[in-house]
């Protein structure tokens, strides 16, 4: 006779949901700073990239510090204005139910980033450690590498290894290349695209939050690229004739209702037998990175190559201990499952631009804007265990990530510095 | 404990419908294809993955057979589970095997035998002056 098994504690479940998706923001931005501070030392950092986001103002290093906080605000206008009018677009189309059509275009910006993003970048590691590889190897592992990156976010059943991975190298590889930006323009940037999440989640007629009202009340995926983090099933999961659903998306539920629609079953759109979640607090809200890929300096006419890339902003859901005894009691039949925290791309890649940007200065600023990142992915998990509504990932951390920057480049700096010299403190 | 786990894998092809009925009544442990266990493909569902990845992988896409092999890892190793897809499987890890051991070969050959061998062909073929020849690094 089988014993009841000890159910799960909140460490070992909450505590593994929110470690399962750590772990990718922390591998992204690790590896974020690796090419930085290996590609970024060799160039100047003069060369400028002419992209979406510095059309207004490029900037140079002589001008003066009212100049270059113009410009950069600027661009980052620009840049938000941008973004906005994609988001609605893609609304629109969602609205109109071109669905096929948004998961073709990101499969072709997964194409683009994967194949000529990761060429390039592989090309300059070759070039930087002058790796004796042929060309032949070289475009064989490379056009391997994207048609199966590609095939990865295309399909839901993937590997669940793979396609994690391969959205940890997407959101790289974008965040890299935001790190060629001017230093005024990216931090601009990126307080700009917190203040407009911000507004898109929270705001009536924002974008996003139309996009999740849409998507709830169809009761259908939102084709994005969304990194979801294995969802944490119960040790002792045996006969379980359910394939349990992998949804990007689900709809949200609120307190009571939550354990009777644990046994409802229903059908949807990605192809599985039955569907039953168990889903707390889900909240997606989008938005569209779009960057443009030109050529400045060889005076050839621009070579846009839109990539637009949606991404689902905090869509997370924390286990509730209730539902979560619900669901061992329900182990015996087999039915529950369990969700799973999600989290946007483009918070990926605007996470590790911030720290990517910070290993361009120092080490320093690097771990402290770290910590400032993960404490604010802590605090917004906590917000959002609070409010239980739809709240965007980028607000908290970014901005703690860009005060942080300051204080340590300003203060702390110093003050390090003068201990080290002065052998206090290494 | 052969023969219920048979008539499940039956019961799983003919009529994934009834598959439920008959675990709850005979308590038998389902096998998952596989590797991401039950979040993953259910064995029906499977045969259309494996073979088509088996298929694509002939457009000198190897790396699908590799995909292929790690993501039916269980039907790998479990030698007698699975008798429809186990053939798919099995042939994508050889594939895999030969097309990396040629390409490794090739690799290696090129890079320990460098100028000596090749001769001048060699600063042709290598990749960091392909890339210089054709301005492949201006992009960004």
């Amino acid at each position: 006779m089988a014993q009841n098994p000890k159910p799960r504690s909140i460490i070992e479940s909450l505590g593994e949901e929110i470690v399962r998706i750590i772990t990718p923001v922390s591998i992204c931005m690790f590896s974020v700073v690796i090419l930085v501070s290996i590609l970024n030392n060799s160039e100047s950092s003069s060369a400028s990239i002419t992209s979406v986001a510095t059309i207004a103002y490029s900037e140079d290093s002589s001008d003066s510090f009212w100049d270059k906080f113009e410009g950069a605000l600027l661009n980052s206008l620009v840049f938000v204005a941008v973004v906005t009018v994609v988001t609605f677009i893609l609304v629109l189309l969602f609205y109109l139910r071109c669905t096929s059509f948004l998961k073709y275009y990101m499969g072709f910006s997964a194409f683009l980033v994967l194949g000529f993003m990761g060429g390039e970048i592989g090309l300059f590691l070759n070039q930087y450690f002058s790796v004796p590889v042929d060309c032949v190897t070289f475009l064989l592992v490379l056009f391997n590498f994207t048609v199966v990156g590609v095939l990865a976010v295309f399909m839901s059943k993937m590997a669940i290894f793979v396609t994690q991975g391969y959205l940890v190298v997407i959101g790289m590889l974008v965040a890299y290349w935001f790190t060629l930006l001017p230093e005024w323009t990216t931090w601009m940037l990126l307080v700009a695209m917190s203040l407009y999440d911000l507004a898109a989640v929270l705001l009536p007629g924002g974008p996003l939050r139309l996009l999740v009202e849409l998507a709830m009340a169809r009761d259908e995926d939102i084709p994005a690229l969304v990194y979801e983090a294995r969802p944490v099933l119960a040790s002792d999961l045996s006969p379980r004739e359910n394939v349990i659903p992998r949804r990007l998306w689900r709809e949200p539920r609120s307190g009571d209702s939550t354990l009777n629609e644990n046994m409802t079953t229903r059908s949807n759109v990605v192809p599985n037998v039955n569907a039953v979640s168990r889903l707390e607090s889900s909240q997606t809200v989008g938005s569209i990175v779009n960057a443009e890929e030109g050529q400045g300096s060889r005076g050839i006419s621009e070579l846009t190559a839109p990539l637009i890339e949606h991404r689902i902003n905090v869509q997370m859901h924390l286990a509730q201990q209730a539902v979560e005894t619900e669901n061992l009691v329900l182990e015996g039949i087999g039915l529950g499952s369990s969700g799973a925290i999600k989290l946007g791309l483009g918070d990926f890649i605007f996470y590790s631009v911030l720290v990517g940007r910070a290993a361009m200065y120092d080490f320093m600023t690097v771990y402290a804007c770290y910590l400032a990142i993960i404490a604010g992915l802590g605090i917004t998990l906590v917000l959002l265990a609070f409010y239980q509504k739809a709240l965007p990932a980028l607000p908290v951390s970014v901005l703690l990530g860009v005060l942080f920057y300051l204080l340590t480049r300003l203060l702390l700096e110093v003050f390090v510095v003068q201990c080290s010299v002065n052998l206090i403190m290494f | 404990m052969e023969r219920p786990r048979e008539v499940e894998v039956e019961n799983n092809n003919n009529n994934p419908s009834s598959s439920a009925s008959a675990l709850i009544g005979g308590g038998v442990r389902q096998q998952w294809p596989t590797i991401d266990g039950p979040l993953g493909l259910s064995e029906s569902d499977s045969l259309w993955y494996a073979r088509n990845f088996f298929i694509f992988g002939f457009f000198l896409l190897p790396l699908l057979w590799g995909v292929n092999c790690y993501l039916f890892w269980p039907v790998l190793r479990r030698s007698t589970s699975f008798p429809h897809l186990r053939p798919y499987i099995v042939r994508s890890a050889i594939a895999f095997s030969v097309f990396t051991a040629i390409l490794g070969s090739w690799a290696i050959t090129f890079i320990v035998g460098g100028e000596r061998l090749f001769g001048h062909t060699w600063d042709e073929l290598v990749m960091y002056n392909v890339a210089d020849k054709y301005g492949l690094t201006g992009w960004i």
